[in-house]
């Protein structure tokens, strides 16, 4: 898979606040690529810098072989966003608010017209078409944001924070459409999210805190650099769990083991199989990860 | 050109449909309709009768004409600027609610954008203010009508250039403001302090000899002259008809700013429409460039 989005030792200062440092990652084509961090870590800014509405102090942003520097306008045609709160025109109607921006692409006649029975079946929307932006409930609006984002084709998508306040039923929708243009389409998506399930349903996963990167890797890879592996164990009581010498919580009906990895876990099993009958291992969660990695957790956008 | 064209046509729609920058941009031409009904009319109405020589009288529907005029010509020449400020307000709203975002994240020219604001902003306030100007022409027509078809021809033209003029220079202020509350205290700081300074509430020929001549560097108050010419002009022709002495219809003039003087050098209507076209180009080219130059934070 060739590299559609590359960048290199990136900076963007506000004043004394450095909001990006030495940042440096990859995004290959038909990726999910999630972007993790709390709030101010950076992201807003490199999505900024990357969709030419801020300006960078260095660094270089090749975006599909486009160079921010000299191809901004080329860079453009191949994004679309989908921002954290909506930003469509609240008076006007869903067809008004689709038409005025696809023109924006030079998307305009039959074009047009083609390309919005399109996005209206693959969002079900075609009976929200005639109503005010405004008036629409959450779940609506977001999928006419994302409609409004795919209007022009582009390759990239960028999703901040898309699912937000959604209920999970709308969530579920939206990530059905992205799945299925990921597949149909080969398109990039580029997420950020304080949603770790869907972080670790990513092919590739940057963390970002204080402007700086201090983690990358496949979700397997940082579930295994990051985290331990877990045994669940289940029929058994507390004199035998405490024998096996590993750190434990109690749970409602079972026990909670710690184990450094899967292969100490496999050791730990053959060592006592007087004591595992019922278990079963899983992985550390995005959670955990990024709580190792920040020593701060994520939830709904808030660090603690 | 769809780019031009489609933003133009959203601004257009938006405006009209924002009830709020709607009716906003109707207070100042109700404000100056109210003064007029409740107590300045009579007052112009007395000064244009104690101006008069003696032994001359002037029929009730000259009179009448007169006053209907200069109310027609104060309301135009301020609601051409004002109303162009409400229109484009949506220029700062798109800027305060992240609406600017969403457009310059496509592959607009800030040019473009940037002219499709100011020409959204022209259209609806042209659209207002001849509906304004032809509420004013029929009242003015059932209270005594001396206007001629050239006038009302020349009064179209200026209308036209007032709000070609207000337009850009509420482009260029309005291009500084980010926020809400800025748009407020703009928008009242011009509908109270703009029908003053160009005339409109107030004839300049009142103000102190120093505050007219910094008046006379604005190019709005000759705009107001424009209008107020072509207004009374036939009034004033169908006194000097009924035997007027011309020195006084001057003096009249004068005295309601038909005649406007820079540094004591009467500046004549073809010499107003200059200003005001110079004018209106100057302050577009400046906004576009503003728009054009301006850099990414």
């Amino acid at each position: 898979m060739r590299k559609i989005i590359e960048i290199s030792n990136l900076y963007k200062s506000f004043g004394e606040v450095k909001a990006v440092q030495d940042l440096s990652f990859c995004v290959k084509e038909g990726e999910l690529f999630a972007f993790l961090g709390v709030n101010g870590a950076g992201k807003s800014t490199t999505i900024n810098i990357m969709c030419g509405q801020l300006a960078k102090d260095s660094g270089t942003v090749v975006i599909d072989e486009k160079n921010l520097e000299s191809d901004v306008t080329g860079i453009k045609t191949e994004i679309g966003v989908v921002f954290q709160n909506s930003v469509l025109d609240q008076a006007l109607s869903v067809k008004e608010n689709l038409r005025s921006r696809a023109a924006l692409y030079g998307i305009a006649g039959e074009e047009f017209r083609k390309r919005l029975e399109e996005l209206s079946k693959l969002l079900s929307f075609e009976d929200l078409l005639k109503r005010t932006v405004g008036k629409l409930s959450g779940g609506q609006r977001r999928r006419i944001d994302i409609a409004r984002a795919l209007l022009h084709r582009p390759k990239i998508l960028v999703l901040d924070e898309p699912t937000t306040g959604l209920d999970p039923q709308t969530r579920q929708i939206i990530w059905n459409v992205i799945d299925s243009l990921r597949k149909t389409e080969n398109m990039t998506v580029f997420l950020t999210t304080h949603y770790m399930e869907e972080a670790a349903d990513a092919d590739y996963v940057v963390i970002l805190d204080s402007g700086r990167l201090v983690a990358q890797g496949t979700p397997l890879e940082l579930k295994n650099k990051y985290t331990g592996d877990f045994i669940t164990l289940y029929a058994s009581d507390e004199e035998s769990v405490k024998k096996l010498g590993v750190e434990y919580e109690r749970i409602r009906d079972a026990f909670r083991l710690f184990v450094p990895n899967t292969a100490a876990a496999a050791e730990l099993i053959i060592n006592n199989p007087t004591i595992f009958k019922d278990f079963e291992i899983t992985k550390g969660k995005m959670d955990d990860v990024f709580l190792s990695v920040t020593g701060k957790a994520l939830t709904g956008g808030e660090s603690k | 050109m769809k780019q031009f064209r489609e933003l133009t046509r959203r601004n257009i729609i938006l405006f009209f449909k924002d009830k709020g920058m709607f009716f906003t941009s109707l207070i100042t031409p109700a404000i100056l309709l109210v003064l007029y009904a409740t107590f300045l009319g009579n007052i112009y109405k007395d000064s244009f009768l104690s101006s008069l020589p003696e032994g001359f009288t002037l029929a009730e529907d000259l009179i009448n004409g007169l006053v209907g005029g200069q109310l027609m010509s104060s309301i135009l020449a301020v609601s051409c600027v004002t109303v162009a400020f409400s229109s484009n307000m949506l220029m700062v709203q798109d800027k305060a609610n992240g609406t600017i975002k969403d457009l310059s994240i496509s592959p607009v020219k800030k040019s473009t954008l940037a002219l499709s604001y100011y020409f959204a902003t022209l259209i609806s306030t042209l659209i207002i203010c001849y509906v304004a100007l032809a509420i004013c022409l029929l009242y003015v027509s059932f209270i005594g009508w001396f206007i001629s078809f050239a006038d009302v021809m020349f009064l179209i033209l200026d209308v036209f250039l007032l709000v070609m003029f207000g337009t850009a220079l509420s482009s260029i202020i309005n291009f500084f403001l980010s926020s809400q509350g800025q748009i407020a205290a703009v928008g009242t700081i011009m509908s109270a302090g703009y029908g003053f300074i160009c005339g409109a509430y107030m004839p300049i020929s009142s103000f102190s000899s120093g505050l007219q001549k910094v008046v006379s560097f604005l190019p709005g108050t000759y705009g107001t002259s424009l209008v107020r010419n072509h207004s009374m002009n036939g009034a004033f022709r169908e006194m000097k008809s009924m035997g007027i002495p011309g020195n006084v219809v001057e003096m009249i003039r004068d005295s309601i700013d038909c005649n406007l003087y820079f540094f004591d050098n009467k500046i004549e209507v073809p010499a107003m429409y200059i200003i005001l076209t110079l004018t209106t180009v100057a302050f577009v080219c400046i906004y576009v460039a503003l728009n054009a130059l301006k850099r990414k934070p």
